[in-house]
């Protein structure tokens, strides 16, 4: 059946149709690097979806937890496998993506009698210097990109430019409090979970041509977001975790509890007092 | 499912191979072992608030000096150190193998390996090695140190070269001046009217101190303090906190003043 070419190129554009729908409910990743570190943040059902990868790497992920699980444990097989034969120094995460995940995640994309992964990663590595941090992002098709400053996920191509125009904007290289960069990347992320619902109210009413209403709803306002933040996070976890830099010892990655996260982020519940 | 967290096996099935096949010298006429490096004198003691843990900085082989700057107390993690005695190339390498294999635990089943899981995988380890152990070429004798938070205490277990453990009750010796060490340790217990269960860190740090030095006396594989070069035994503290180093700077002060010119 596929064995035309252009059955096989019509079988990846449907792959990719699928794929993008499988997104649509996915939580936005928002990843910031500032003078202490490497911050992360997402929200989970239960599920957590930031992990540790090894003494200075870090990885977020949307998609199926089955998949991401799977992925997790290849990244670190290689990563320790690797620390322990070589040395830690030559645990990178560019060698972790270029080498390792991209290739595999291109693959199960390709082989269409196969299920492809569900799956888009960031992977965040510290560095001794804000500006010697990297990070790495994954689509599901295997296509990865490096960014430094801030690096997005999100299920449409719209919400991640939002994201990081957001981020470009606000994040100041002397940020210096874990608060003050939280504030922005929960914001951040509220703008990316909006805009991926107004995608995907547009593409349910595109049917129905109402192209001029689509643009007016399209700027997102500031009491918008916070109502969002205060409302749309009920029944999910805000989850964060960071890259210290100062922290001593050689593992580097830290969950932060909940209880640190509503201390820090005290505008998310304006009723509890 | 990841080997269940299990790194070592992960080695393993990659073809890294931890026992390596070791001749028999003295056997059909190969020949006496040559020398092979070794180290001594370690030490674990429980005080008020956790463990010290300590060890000289001397390697031998046969006669020689081969280093005077060991660091024989290997922190595995935040919470627990390995002190060894014996062949460091065995010892070094299997501190490397538990050390990442409780980061991978932790990191890949997203919780920490438990003391007694972290005390298994030493077993594990020693059990491995038991062939180069009897040969005479890989002999390691650890003691594993280390704070339980589930029992929210601090616990001290040593070995025997089959890698039988034995968990201590106050403290354990290992290495060639241990001998020298427990006589004195018993005698403090016993008699001194202040059994070192009781001390303070600086108490039990002098004793530590003390106790390493009258190994140094009578062993001559264990290497003292050293002044000119300011080099001092190595001594961690485990607490609920986790492991920490006591600075040269404060083990100087107690040596000069409460072990060198002390009547």
């Amino acid at each position: 059946m596929y064995d035309e070419p252009y059955r096989w190129v019509e079988a990846v554009g449907n792959r990719r149709q699928y794929l993008d729908e499988q997104f649509r409910q996915g939580s936005p990743l928002v990843a910031v690097s500032y003078v202490d570190g490497i911050v992360l943040l997402t929200t989970s059902h239960g599920t957590p979806k930031l992990y540790e990868i090894y003494d200075r790497i870090g990885l977020g992920g949307m998609g199926h937890p089955a998949d991401l699980e799977k992925l997790r444990f290849s990244i670190l097989d290689m990563a320790h496998t690797e620390g322990f034969q070589r040395s830690p120094g030559d645990v990178t995460g560019s060698r972790l993506i270029k080498y390792g995940m991209a290739p595999a995640i291109k693959q199960a994309f390709e082989e269409i009698y196969k299920a492809p992964y569900i799956t888009k990663l960031l992977l965040a590595e510290l560095g001794n210097l804000p500006n010697q941090d990297n990070f790495y992002t994954v689509d599901y098709d295997g296509t990865f990109e490096e960014h430094h400053e801030v690096a997005v996920l999100g299920a449409t191509p719209k919400s991640q430019d939002t994201m990081r125009a957001y981020l470009k904007e606000h994040v100041t290289p002397t940020m210096a409090t874990l608060q003050s960069v939280l504030e922005v990347a929960v914001r951040a992320w509220a703008l990316g979970a909006l805009s991926q619902i107004q995608d995907n109210e547009n593409s349910d009413s595109s049917s129905s041509e109402n192209k001029e209403t689509q643009a007016s709803n399209d700027s997102i306002s500031e009491e918008q977001i916070l109502e969002h933040l205060q409302n749309g996070l009920k029944d999910k976890t805000l989850e964060c975790a960071v890259l210290e830099r100062q922290a001593p010892g050689s593992s580097k990655y830290r969950t932060i509890v909940q209880q640190d996260i509503h201390s820090l982020l005290p505008f998310l519940h304006p009723t509890t007092n | 499912m990841g080997f269940q967290g299990d790194f070592f096996q992960l080695l393993k099935d990659q073809g890294y191979q931890f026992d390596i096949p070791t001749p028999r010298f003295g056997e059909h006429g190969q020949g006496a072992l040559p020398p092979i490096t070794q180290g001594t004198t370690v030490l674990a003691l429980k005080y008020r608030d956790g463990v010290l843990v300590a060890g000289d900085r001397r390697a031998t082989a046969g006669n020689m000096i081969m280093y005077d700057r060991t660091d024989k107390v290997l922190e595995i993690d935040r919470y627990c150190v390995m002190a060894i005695a014996g062949v460091p190339a065995t010892a070094f390498e299997m501190a490397r193998v538990l050390e990442h294999s409780f980061k991978y635990f932790r990191r890949s089943q997203l919780q920490d390996l438990s003391f007694e899981g972290k005390l298994r995988a030493l077993s594990k380890l020693m059990k491995e090695n038991a062939p180069a152990a009897l040969a005479g070429t890989g002999a390691v004798v650890p003691v594993f140190a280390g704070y339980d938070h589930q029992h929210g205490c601090g616990k001290i277990y040593f070995h025997d070269i089959l890698g039988a453990e034995f968990e201590a009750v106050d403290h354990a010796v290992s290495g060639s001046g241990s001998s020298i060490i427990r006589g004195i340790f018993h005698y403090l217990n016993r008699w001194s009217g202040q059994p070192i269960a009781g001390l303070d860190e600086e108490e039990a740090s002098i004793i530590v101190l003390r106790l390493l030095a009258s190994a140094a006396e009578f062993d001559s594989a264990t290497g003292g303090a050293n002044i000119e070069s300011n080099l001092y035994p190595i001594i961690k503290r485990i607490t609920e906190k986790g492991v920490e180093t006591i600075p040269a700077e404060q083990l100087k002060t107690l040596f000069t003043t409460k072990v060198a010119q002390y009547v």
